[in-house]
């Protein structure tokens, strides 16, 4: 029986949030602090040949400038895949503070530090800088070709692709191709799209002359955050120290490493002026030039037999990298592994992913990594089979579902899965059985959609994955559990703190968690790949049993009883229920705390550890209602039901859900960054970027299906992402049901939903 | 070139020179340190910035400074009174309606403004009257219910 496990306890951090107290990284005000703008290029691919700041520098209020000429030259990835990448592979490093080359339009040319952030701003106007502009390249195919210009001319020789191409290879999809009897083949196309995360990039950067750099930052992982800056600046990492404050307004991936280049840059200037340096993204700067999700398209082909058993899947992506690699190519891996391959029992898997760098603002991690294109390429190809053979979408779905004990191609078993119950479940909150496949007519037609899909509860194998910790019991018996874990918004924090009273047997009011800092807490990979939860926990209840070894063996001594009859529960030291009479008196752990302390005795654990990984499944069903006349959508519900093993808190597990239910609608219906040639992308702010509001939210109906993951600490598994993966599917499956219209490009926007309705019935 | 603001923040006189050009968020967050009313976008189009102005649900952000004159202004640091927390924070809090918490103040003086002037808002209602704030991680199912479960408290805490 678990105290908090499984609870809805509201979360730790929501007085702080209620209340204004919170402190984010915008709200950090230091005594002599500067402030800095960034001048940026107006050039989508460029030869910077001259930076002047002599004007600049001489307006009053302005202390330093940074360009390529007075910092450090180092080549960067600026995301957490600089130290995350697995052996043997290498990352890529094609990034530097300020280049000799701009690639695309946004890029870094040069930073100011003043007394305001207006004096910064005007400083900028003052730097002449010299372009020698460059031929340029905006999408996979134009790049692909033969003598297009190069990007990365130093990283992709000669044909763009970053990081070379990623492969999968699961039986022999080859050569059992022609065994199977129905084939079907698809191609989509998906948009590019934005986190728009509330909180913009942003860092404060307090660099001590003496060699020590404090950083407080927006990062989404502290720890490599800190080692990334340690590596630019060449400074030993122990002088460097990240720190959220402790509060990040957001993340979705945009900020997995660096938060963008804002901790670099504010870094630089604070080197030069030697006074602390903020910089806070503009609304702006965040839209155009911080990694988005890859736009692109993937070809999928699946042969199958007419029973409708899948054979063989083949799938090829290609995928706009932007300017910079950060974390595009391991993404590549994610879309061909969860993404395509991940749900279904496919005895043979060809895939190839093609990363490609563009004159673009950059693609990286952004929820769901590569997934929800992948999902949204696979569920098409499905649909289309099922139409192919005449089937119902769900039935063609439950017949190849992977199921407990099935065999698969990754490189860890599947140690649960209830893909089956989930998609039943999601089907029959959305009415399945009545609503689908009823011909519509008239102006408003409804229809219903379902689709699904797997992911990941870390980074492992894909890439390196562990956590440090330690726990203590302070004096008065209360206990202090410490990584650097961010929180981010999941609540990850207070679901720890759930696990770790249990773990340890202490009362959840009595325990603190030390997070969000390097100069604090061990070792943590940071909040990506819908890990932090599963990670750090599958540490933190390996170290309460070490923890509760040491209390009952120096509780044993203390007591005068044998160590191994005893228990903690709830703060108590009590006999184990079936130790043999006579039960001690029940000892507060205060109490014996306490004691210990009075004889030079404390309890306190450390350790490290590399989880496993455990697949969460999923599946959502839609229902929506076309408009035939305007070519609007309305979603009228989303149902979800997802297998994420035991729920900690299930109203912060329905949270994540929701939260990625509304993202999965905007990527199907409306997000989109559009790109102008010699301008850059439209999509500067809120206003013309847009993004679900709370009138168009639909209702939603979350269904967390009972599970338990062995592997898991308390069961539990990842669920981060995964509410954003199969709702674009379950969407555009609904509107083909509809209106009997399949699309192949999201979003599906009133004006290319009208155009295709035209099309198919005229006007 | 400074002028003179008199403004009550909090229930607390202020008197301060200030740069006329200035946005009240500024004067609030720079001047005061009251850095609980948020920046998401500084164009008026996200909602973190709203503070209650004589009444009114308004964007700091785009107001100017001297707007703010003789005003009574409530920001999110206002509303716990006595140590108690108000019902639409209370709420928000139980209801699992704060994530990142960065539109959670900005929602929340939004959602204060509306109960004052409509204390017994429909479903509908909510959505359309907070549908100015942008929030990217709750999918807003539970801050609309977090706000119709205030409502019912406060309108129970009147009847009492």
């Amino acid at each position: 029986m678990t105290k908090y496990v499984g609870k809805n306890i509201p979360r730790l951090d929501g007085y702080d949030k209620a209340t204004g107290r919170g402190l984010y990284t915008t709200d950090i005000y230091l005594p002599h602090m500067l402030h800095a703008a960034v001048l940026r290029s107006p050039y989508a691919h460029a030869k910077v040949i001259s930076v002047d700041v002599s004007e600049a520098e001489k307006m009053e209020g302005v202390v330093a400038i940074a360009t390529k000429d007075n910092t450090p030259r180092t080549y960067f990835n600026a995301t957490a895949s600089m130290f995350l990448t697995n052996l043997p592979d290498k990352p890529v490093l094609d990034q530097q503070i300020f280049s000799d080359v701009v690639r695309y339009i946004g890029d870094e040319v040069a930073a100011v530090a003043a007394e305001t952030e207006a004096i910064a701003k005007e400083a900028l106007k003052k730097i002449k800088v010299v372009y020698e502009e460059l031929p340029a390249v905006y999408n996979v195919d134009d790049a692909m070709k033969d003598g297009a210009p190069q990007v990365q001319p130093d990283f992709s020789p000669g044909n763009n692709v970053c990081g070379g191409v990623v492969k999968i290879r699961y039986g022999d999809a080859e050569a059992n191709w022609d065994k199977g009897e129905v084939f079907a083949e698809t191609k989509v196309y998906m948009q590019r799209i934005k986190q728009a995360q509330l909180e913009t990039h942003g860092a404060v950067a307090d660099y001590n002359p003496k060699g020590h750099l404090k950083v407080y930052s927006t990062t989404q992982t502290p720890y490599p955050a800190k080692m990334i800056l340690a590596t630019i600046f060449d400074m030993p990492a122990s002088n460097v120290h990240v720190k959220n404050p402790p509060y990040v307004g957001g993340g979705f991936g945009v900020r997995i490493g660096l938060s963008a280049k804002a901790e670099a840059i504010a870094s630089a200037l604070s080197i030069l002026a030697k006074r602390p340096v903020k910089y806070i993204y503009s609304r702006s700067e965040d839209f155009l030039t911080s990694d988005s999700r890859h736009e692109g398209y993937i070809v999928s082909k699946i042969s199958a037999m007419k029973d409708g058993t899948f054979v063989a899947l083949d799938t090829r992506a290609y995928m706009n990298t932007g300017a910079y690699a950060t974390l595009g190519v391991e993404l590549a891996g994610v879309t061909g592994a969860n993404g395509t391959s991940g749900a279904y029992r496919f005895p043979n898997i060809h895939y190839d992913g093609y990363v490609i760098y563009t004159n673009q603002e950059t693609a990286g991690a952004f929820r769901g990594f590569g997934a929800p294109q992948g999902a949204f390429a696979l569920e098409t190809c499905v649909d289309q089979l099922a139409k192919q053979l005449g089937r119902d979408p769900l039935d063609l779905r439950l017949q190849n579902a992977l199921r407990d004990g099935d065999e698969w191609w990754f490189p860890y078993p599947i140690t649960s899965c209830k893909l089956m119950d989930c998609l039943k479940e999601a089907a029959k909150s959305i009415g399945w059985d009545e609503k689908r496949g009823k011909k519509q007519t008239g102006t408003i037609r409804r229809g219903v959609g379902i689709g699904c899909g797997t992911h990941v509860s870390n980074g492992a194998p894909f890439c390196l994955d562990y956590n440090a910790a330690f726990m203590r019991i302070e004096v008065d018996g209360s206990l202090l559990v410490s990584s650097a874990v961010p929180e981010i918004g999941p609540g990850s924090t207070t679901g720890l703190l759930q696990i770790a009273a249990d773990a340890v047997g202490v009362p959840m009011e009595n325990a603190r968690f030390a997070f969000g800092d390097t100069d604090v807490a061990p070792f943590d990979v940071g909040s990506h790949a819908s890990r932090t939860l599963y990670s750090a926990g599958y540490l933190l209840v390996r170290l309460a049993v070490d923890l509760r070894e040491q209390i009952f063996e120096w509780a044993g001594k203390f007591l005068d009883v044998d160590p191994s009859t005893l228990d903690l529960v709830d703060g108590q030291i009590v006999s184990k229920c079936d130790a043999a009479e006579p039960h001690i008196e029940p000892t507060p752990l205060s109490y014996l705390a306490h004691q210990a302390h009075l004889r030079a005795k404390q309890f306190v654990v450390s350790g490290c550890k590399a989880p496993t990984n455990s697949p969460p499944f999923h599946a959502h069903a839609a229902e929506v209602e076309v408009d035939m006349e305007t070519g609007m959508i309305k979603v009228l519900k989303l149902a979800a039901a997802h297998d994420v093993g035991v729920a900690v808190n299930p109203i912060l597990v329905e949270g994540q859900i929701e939260s990625g239910l509304i993202m999965g609608l905007g990527y199907a219906l409306r997000e989109e960054m559009t790109y102008q040639e010699g301008k850059g992308f439209y999509n500067d702010s809120y206003h013309k970027y847009m993004l679900p509001t709370m009138d168009e939210t639909p209702e939603m109906e979350s269904i967390i299906v009972e599970g338990f993951d062995p592997d898991g600490p308390f069961g539990v598994k990842g669920v981060g992402e995964c509410g954003m993966i199969p709702t674009a599917p379950a969407i555009v499956g609904a509107v083909e049901d509809a209106i009997g219209i399949r699309f192949y490009e999201i979003p599906l926007t009133p004006g290319r939903v009208l155009k295709k309705i035209k099309e198919v019935y005229g006007d | 070139m400074k002028e003179r603001l008199v403004t009550t923040v909090n229930g607390r006189r202020i008197e301060r020179y200030v740069d006329p050009s200035m946005r009240l968020v500024d004067f609030l967050r720079d001047e005061l340190l009251l850095t609980g009313t948020k920046i998401g976008c500084k164009q008026g189009e996200c909602g973190a910035c709203t503070i209650i102005m004589n009444g009114t649900a308004v964007l700091s952000c785009i107001m100017p400074v001297m707007k703010a004159m003789d005003a009574e202004i409530l920001t999110i640091e206002g509303l716990e009174k006595d140590g108690k927390l108000h019902p639409i924070q209370d709420e928000f809090i139980k209801g699992g309606a704060i994530q990142c918490g960065f539109c959670t103040p900005g929602f929340i003086m939004g959602a204060k403004a509306l109960l004052d002037e409509n204390p017994s808002p429909t479903s509908e209602e909510v959505r359309e009257e907070l549908s100015g704030h942008i929030c990217r991680c709750t999918g807003y199912k539970k801050i609309e219910d977090a706000v119709l479960k205030a409502a019912e408290r406060l309108r129970e805490e009147k009847d009492d």
